[in-house]
């Protein structure tokens, strides 16, 4: 994101005020929110936050059913930590028999397991609430769709003799916060973590995670906001009670009753965040693209949490009329297909396309999504605006 | 009509500008460069467009935090004043290119 138009038109070039800061050896008092970043092994992201990094895929990139690394979206809550193979440890306590330390050599020993999932930030589409909400303002591309490898988490609480009977599992990374910000720490429910599809990934994409994606070792909770996907984890604790610091209590709860936009919500009236709601966006063309008057190829992406994807359904003309898109094959829980519909645009003119996905478990995207304070699980219908004009 | 959004939000503008002197305006970036980049950058601050209340109570949370704030009310008149939600949104920027080229 830019600076606001207030500050723009600064008489510096960005070279010279590069060249400047370079003398200054990088003193954040000077450096300006205009001096882009890149970051290593990223392709050019919607940049949201230099620092940690966090950075949305364009939709128009999300061509493939897989989303590369290169392209896969950045949120981080804290400074990325940098964890070494040879001294990675994770730790298993709480209600174990034997409380374990175990080396990535002891995760790669057990089976490996390969499962195409797709991560979604909670906050994916906080941009689009209306009043806005506090938050990073993500778009369309708070999401990617990848293969993860690795454990399952159940194996791995096994080696540790975890009382299968307790409620939670709780995952501290090796990433802390800067003076008092609160650790990230997130618990869930024993349900989930023995479910076979919760791995503990040490490659995505058939390639070790990388750093920024929590090398040596993330969480990945099929279905569930990235929130649940911890990185760098370093601490597994069977617990009776959840953890209840701040990245569980208040934050990433919503409320279970819809309050009216811009109000408070109850406190007691919080839930935690668990599997994500149906959804789909319109990835090709993009908002007011200027389109030519000949065949074109509606595009996008659609996803259902822990459910399936069943149908997507695309209106040309404002939701007046709707069409069935072809979905990709891949009919899978956790996992997004892409959609497309080949449309003739009639005339010329401004078209407002609309794409609305259902799930294996009946659910609709809404037309408006509910409004919550901190703009979580934006889902409702997307819709573009594109203009289609004669040309020569 | 394509100029009267423009049109409005200069004259917001200018309204709001006058509620801020320029050395406040400098005194207040520099409280906001010493209170909020230990821990991120202002990118992040500058895409918020937020409400006097919604901005304390940002602002609030991350004093508890540890955010080093000396003075809270300077702090937030000026992000209510130039991050409002009257104010148009920032453009959309690009991280450089981090994959080398491979030929």
């Amino acid at each position: 994101m830019s600076l606001p138009e207030n500050q723009k038109g600064n008489a510096w070039s960005r070279t010279s005020r590069r060249k400047l800061l370079a003398c200054f050896a990088l003193s954040p008092a000077l450096a300006s929110a205009k001096d882009l970043i890149t970051v290593p092994g990223k392709r050019p992201l919607l940049l949201h936050n230099d620092r940690p990094e966090d950075l949305e895929t364009p939709a128009s990139y999300f061509s493939s059913w897989i989303t590369p690394n290169d392209i896969f979206f950045v949120r981080q809550h804290l400074p990325r930590p940098r964890l070494e193979e040879s001294t990675y440890r994770l730790a298993i306590t709480g209600r174990v028999s034997q409380p374990r330390q175990l080396t990535l050599a002891d995760l790669r020993k057990l089976p490996q397991h390969r499962l195409p999932a797709t991560l979604e930030c909670a906050g994916n589409g906080r941009a689009f609430f209306q009043p806005r909400v506090p938050g990073v303002q993500w778009m369309r591309g708070a999401i990617g769709n990848a293969e993860w490898t690795g454990p399952r988490l159940r194996d791995v609480l096994a080696l540790a003799g975890a009382d299968l009977n307790a409620a939670y599992v709780t995952v501290n990374g090796a990433d802390v916060g800067l003076a008092k910000t609160p650790d990230f720490i997130r618990s869930f429910p024993m349900k989930k973590a023995l479910h076979p599809a919760t791995l503990l990934a040490l490659e995505m994409n058939r390639e070790p995670l990388p750093d920024i994606h929590g090398f040596p070792v993330r969480l990945v909770v099929p279905g569930w906001d990235g929130t649940s996907w911890v990185k760098w984890v370093t601490n597994l604790e069977v617990t009776n009670e959840p953890n209840n610091g701040f990245f569980m209590n208040p934050a990433y709860r919503i409320p279970k009753h819809p309050v009216a936009p811009g109000s408070p919500a109850n406190p007691a009236d919080l839930e935690v965040i668990e599997g994500m709601p149906v959804k789909s966006c319109i990835t090709s063309p993009s908002d007011q693209d200027r389109l030519p008057l000949a065949p074109t190829q509606l595009r996008g992406i659609a996803w259902a949490g822990e459910e399936r994807i069943t149908r997507v359904e695309v209106s040309t003309d404002a939701g007046r009329h709707w069409q069935e898109a072809q979905l990709s094959p891949q009919d899978l829980p956790f996992a997004w297909r892409l959609w497309t519909l080949d449309w003739m645009p009639p005339e010329e003119g401004y078209y407002t396309i609309l794409s609305r996905a259902t799930d294996s478990a009946g659910r609709i995207q809404p037309v408006v999504a509910t409004w919550n304070p901190s703009g979580y699980l934006y889902n409702a219908i997307d819709r573009i605006g594109i203009t289609v004009e004669k040309r020569a | 009509m394509k100029y009267l959004p423009l049109s409005l939000g200069l004259l917001l503008s200018a309204s709001f500008a006058s509620a801020m002197d320029p050395q406040m305006m400098q005194r207040a970036q520099q409280e906001e460069q010493r209170a909020c980049t230990p821990c991120h950058s202002l990118r992040l601050v500058h895409s918020q467009r937020l409400s006097p209340a919604a901005w304390q109570r940002e602002i609030d949370k991350m004093i508890g935090w540890g955010a080093p704030v000396s003075d809270r009310k300077l702090l937030l008149d000026y992000l209510s004043q130039e991050y409002n939600v009257e104010k148009p949104l920032p453009t959309d920027e690009l991280t450089g290119n981090g994959v080398p080229d491979r030929k």
